[in-house]
């Protein structure tokens, strides 16, 4: 049996060699370009095919390949883990100094600090050295322009870490339509150019602003640790800088930086994204149910596609789920698959219903409450035969609980009163804009982990509407029931939050993906009961449902939920 | 033999056709007639007459002559052209030697700039052809409505699920007419000009996307809300730079997926809608794609082009099968149950079939096969019928084909049916207006039960719902 990580990183491996191949192409091409030679066509290939074949190249190439290693370790990391809570801009502000943020920081810095190097070496610049001859003295000078070439790298990498992700959602986002590899890096790279060209503007600005400022410092730490002198006029000088046209050089070499590393994120994106297809049984492979079961992480992710592209397109698999067990006659493979799709469907319902229920201390109790209601029983029990509210044993643990609150020690009133004095302090505006909770992030967070959900409704309502025809042994229309209130609860939930005039304040969301997460939920979680209201319409009555459940499934019936 | 032989004649003078009841031809006076007097089939259908309530006051090209002239100075003039229709339209006032009397450098200068910019413009039109026309003249040369610039009627469509019809009408407003509700919605917004297709999406019973000059408007329009005129706030637009104007729009039958067409984007769009993400699909040669058309299974998607080449894309992979048409590019094509494809060249009487064939005889040559041949013929009645095929309708059970042609004002609906692989076409029956209409547009309704309902939009702005009813047992 595969493990959780093993597709992953079997992905970011391939990941990486695409990109080691695009990048030696980025590479090969600007050899190409730089030793342009319309005059002699003859020269310029061979020259060329000599820069390509030479050593310097296949140490270029070397480079690259650990540079993409790293990024894959980066995007690794921030892939598989689920997305960080923070609900408090303090929270926010101290994760930004993780120790895994600064020692990526520190690695993003050094490749910078390398790709900008490899380029500019690939572009036979004069600024690859520090030190060169001096013409006046005898000795070494500094080359200051290698020096603010080198900075600049490292500047790069830190503003592109800082950018994407520190201040940006590194969000695995998955595309709608999965075309070839091919076709989307074609389609990605005309983009990818035209970004990295402009978005390497802003950050040379900044830098030569930085450098205008406090360039004299690592200057003088460079010649006094090399002992070399400078004999030409320093950089952080408008007249100096602009004259000597090093920002030219500067941006050209960080939109290549830019373009390189938007080639990486791409291939990344497009490689971990690709769908893939979990068999329904099998002994030695993961299986679909057990991808599901993995949640929040990537292979929850790629089951939840799976399941939705099953449902929709793959009659074989869908056969396999309608048959059942031998021997035995069970519909194990049903079972488990449900299983694990109302499970997830459920706890993206109850996690809204906690953001509903005011997101209280005692919400823990509500719940509770809720849970016990009498029809469901458990171990609910009369003593008389009249039904008496007040002795109701529930009622009684509830009161007992209570009780057991109102009997406190010392220590509990100290620690309440401290939890008072908290939340007062709390309020006082300086401390509430750091440490008060922002008012739209638990359900912004909630909304952000979305994505299998969507497809858990539709892979259920596809799979729940093909059985119509094709299941011969009625395994699904068994639990048809469950699969319409679990979504019908669903959809009840989000109509809280989204109902017009009632929306409190912590539910406007001020983030676009999250608007937009919230529309895309509400309207796959409709059309999905809408898929399986239409098509057993006919049939609908002869399905036991709970009366209120099939009130709230007479609009879809009638065409009028909106 | 004609395809028209063995149809039932056409109705008398005063008459037209109504319905056809299990074989029964059923006409009636076309002033006094009455529907209902046969069927009851769709009693509840919306009565949709769109002439009555149309705006006058809309701001096309014709009638800006109405306004009068004022006389700017010349440097106002050509920047408010240039504001409004770009360095271009500037260049050529400035040139204009009726507009440009006071300086005779700037007229010249203009002219020789305009000169190689004239160089350039048709340097790239040879490049891309399918960019020389612009905005609606893109949309009316390639619309299977009949006089899509002029008509009442620009496009109309049926609600999968519901006895609801969507229509568009000359001043680009969308109508909403619901067999359960008296009164009628009207989607109306700033951005809606030159509306060109209207599909309403599935597994929804409010998302209406609308292809219009700006790209595609997805409105949400709430079944239970009594407002006539829903704001702009229930609708999105997505657009793309260079997609415009869009030609076509359409809903994958899951509901999950729009893809948008421009006559003059090479791509066309697939959108996640509520993402407002899109993808292009796009592969080399073929020019603009016009329409697509979503297989019934959503396994196939057909793209036409505004050139001979049309693809059929396998939605799995989304990979292309391409083909070319014989002499033209296609104009209409429906997909019927089963996976078969018919489609209708521009300016050729013939409709061909394309059926998946490669899998049942284990060769892959598949072709398109010509399956009836419509040539123009005149009836016994003088009436003529045939030729090029402007719009082909499928109904949604394969049973009936409906055929509008460029140059006859009958409406032709055969009878399909398919044996052992093999699409038998039959005739069934004309449908013909009243006096001098002509069919503007027509689309089966998607949810009638009792057999098809084809719903014709007249050139006078009636909407005929006429049903072909048929029982199992007769």
């Amino acid at each position: 049996m595969e493990t959780k990580s093993e597709i992953f990183s079997k992905r970011l491996i391939i990941a990486v060699l695409w990109n080691i191949g695009l990048q030696t192409f980025l590479a090969v091409v600007l050899v190409f370009l730089i030793q342009v030679d319309f005059l002699h066509p003859v020269t310029w290939i061979t020259s060329t095919l000599h820069e390509i074949f030479g050593w310097k190249m296949g140490i270029n190439i070397m480079l690259l390949g650990l540079v993409s290693f790293f990024q894959a370790y980066v995007y690794g990391s921030y892939y598989m883990m689920p997305l960080p809570k923070y609900f408090t801009r303090f929270s926010m502000f101290l994760n930004m100094f993780s120790v895994q943020n600064v020692m990526f920081s520190i690695l993003y810095a050094l490749s910078g600090y390398f790709t900008m190097g490899l380029y500019s070496s690939l572009a036979k610049s004069n600024y690859n050295l520090l030190k060169k001859k001096c013409s006046f003295y005898d000795g070494q000078c500094l080359v200051e322009q290698s020096l603010f070439l080198q900075f600049g790298g490292m500047w790069m990498g830190l503003y592109y870490f800082l950018n994407i992700h520190i201040f940006g959602t590194t969000m695995l986002m998955f595309p709608h339509i999965y075309q070839d590899k091919f076709q989307q890096i074609k389609l990605a790279i005309n983009n990818i150019l035209s970004m990295g060209f402009r978005n390497s503007i802003m950050p040379v600005v900044y830098y030569c602003v930085f450098y205008y400022l406090w360039g004299n410092k690592p200057r003088s730490v460079v010649s006094e640790v090399y002992s070399i002198y400078l004999e030409d006029p320093p950089l952080d000088n408008v007249v100096n800088m602009l004259s000597s046209g090093i920002w030219i050089g500067l941006w050209f070499y960080t939109s290549l930086f830019f373009v390189s590393v938007y080639t990486m994120r791409t291939i990344f994106n497009i490689i971990l994204t690709e769908p893939m297809k979990f068999p329904i049984e099998s002994s030695g492979s993961l299986v679909l149910h057990n991808a599901l079961a993995l949640r929040s992480q990537f292979n929850g992710y790629l089951g939840a596609q799976d399941l939705r592209i099953m449902s929709m397109t793959d009659t074989g698999r869908r056969q396999q789920i309608f048959t059942l067990s031998q021997p035995g006659g069970h519909p194990r493979n049903w079972n488990n698959l449900l299983e694990q799709c109302i499970s997830i469907i459920n706890d993206f319902s109850k996690e809204l219903d906690t953001i509903n229920g005011d997101g209280k201390s005692n919400e823990t109790e509500n719940g509770a409450l809720r849970n016990g209601k009498p029809s469901t029983s458990n171990g609910f029990t009369y003593s008389g035969n009249l039904r008496n509210m007040a002795q109701s044993p529930k009622l009684q643990g509830l009161k007992d609980h209570n009780k057991s609150k109102a009997e406190d020690t010392f220590g509990n009133v100290v620690k309440e009163e401290f939890n008072v004095f908290l939340q007062k302090l709390c309020q006082k505006p300086g401390i509430s804009y750091l440490f008060g909770e922002l008012t739209d992030t638990k359900l912004k967070f909630v909304l952000m982990q979305a994505q299998p959900v969507m497809w858990t409704c539709e892979g259920l309502a596809g799979i729940a509407a093909a059985s119509l025809n094709e299941d011969k042994y009625g395994v699904v229309q068994n639990d048809l029931p469950i699969v319409i209130s679990t979504l019908i609860n669903l959809k009840q939930n989000l109509d809280k939050i989204t109902k017009p005039g009632l929306v409190p304040r912590k539910h406007i969301l001020n983030d676009v993906i999250a608007i937009k997460m919230k529309t895309a939920l509400i309207s796959s979680v409709k059309r999905s009961i809408y898929k399986i209201a239409i098509t057993f319409s006919k049939y609908i009555h002869e399905i036991p449902l709970d009366p209120d459940i099939q009130v709230a499934l007479q609009p879809f019936l009638m065409c009028k939920e909106a | 033999m004609s395809a028209f032989h063995g149809f039932p004649d056409l109705p008398g003078a005063d008459e037209i056709p109504f319905c056809k009841l299990n074989e029964v031809y059923c006409c009636g006076n076309a002033r006094y007639g009455n529907i209902t007097t046969f069927t009851n089939s769709t009693k509840s259908h919306p009565v949709i007459n769109v002439t009555r309530d149309i705006h006058h006051h809309r701001t096309s090209d014709e009638n800006v002559s109405m306004y009068i002239d004022v006389e700017d100075n010349l440097l106002k003039k050509i920047t408010s052209v240039w504001y409004k229709q770009g360095f271009l339209e500037a260049l050529a006032v400035a040139a204009d030697p009726t507009i440009n009397r006071d300086s005779q450098i700037l007229a010249l200068a203009s002219s020789y700039v305009l000169k190689v910019a004239n160089v350039f413009t048709a340097f790239r039109y040879f490049l891309q052809p399918h960019l020389k026309d612009i905005g609606p003249k893109i949309v009316a040369n390639y619309s299977r409505t009949r006089n899509w610039g002029n008509g009442p009627i620009k496009c109309m469509a049926w609600h999968p699920h519901t006895t609801k019809m969507a229509v568009a009408t000359i001043d680009d407003n969308v109508r909403i007419y619901c067999s359960e509700v008296s009164f009628v919605s009207t989607l109306k917004c700033k951005a809606q000009g030159h509306v060109s297709s209207l599909s309403w999406r599935p597994f929804s019973a409010s998302e209406l996307a609308v292809g219009c000059e700006q790209g595609v408007i997805v409105w949400m329009v709430d079944p239970n809300s009594m407002f006539t005129k829903p704001s702009s706030s229930n609708a999105v637009l997505l657009k793309r730079p260079d997609h415009s104007p869009v030609t076509d729009v359409s809903w994958s039958p899951n509901g999950d997926l729009l893809i948008s067409c421009s006559g003059a984007d090479t791509s066309m769009l697939v959108w996640d809608v509520s993402m407002e993400t899109a993808v292009p699909l796009r592969r080399v040669a073929g020019g603009g794609i016009v329409f697509a058309r979503w297989s019934f299974d959503a396994d196939k998607v057909f793209a036409a082009s505004s050139s001979i080449i049309f693809r059929v894309w396998d939605t799995k992979r989304w990979t292309p099968e391409r083909w070319c048409a014989r002499g033209n590019r296609v104009v209409a094509a429906c997909w019927g149950p089963g996976d078969i494809l018919l489609f209708a060249a521009k300016g050729e009487p013939m409709v061909y079939a394309l059926t998946n064939t490669g899998l049942m005889s284990g060769s892959q040559t598949s072709k398109a096969l010509p399956v009836l041949d419509v040539t123009k013929v005149e009836l016994s009645s003088g009436d003529t019928v045939g030729g090029p095929i402007l719009d082909m309708c499928w109904d949604p059970t394969g049973r009936y084909l409906a055929i509008l042609f460029e140059e006859s004002h009958l409406v032709t609906v055969f009878c399909t049916t398919r044996l052992m692989l093999q699409l038998k076409i039959t005739p069934c029956c004309f449908i013909c207006g009243i006096d001098v209409e002509v069919p503007s547009t027509m689309a089966f309704q998607r949810n009638f039960t009792e057999g098809a309902c084809l719903t014709v939009a007249w050139s006078s702005g009636r909407v005929q719902h006429f049903p072909i009813i048929y029982t199992d047992t007769y």
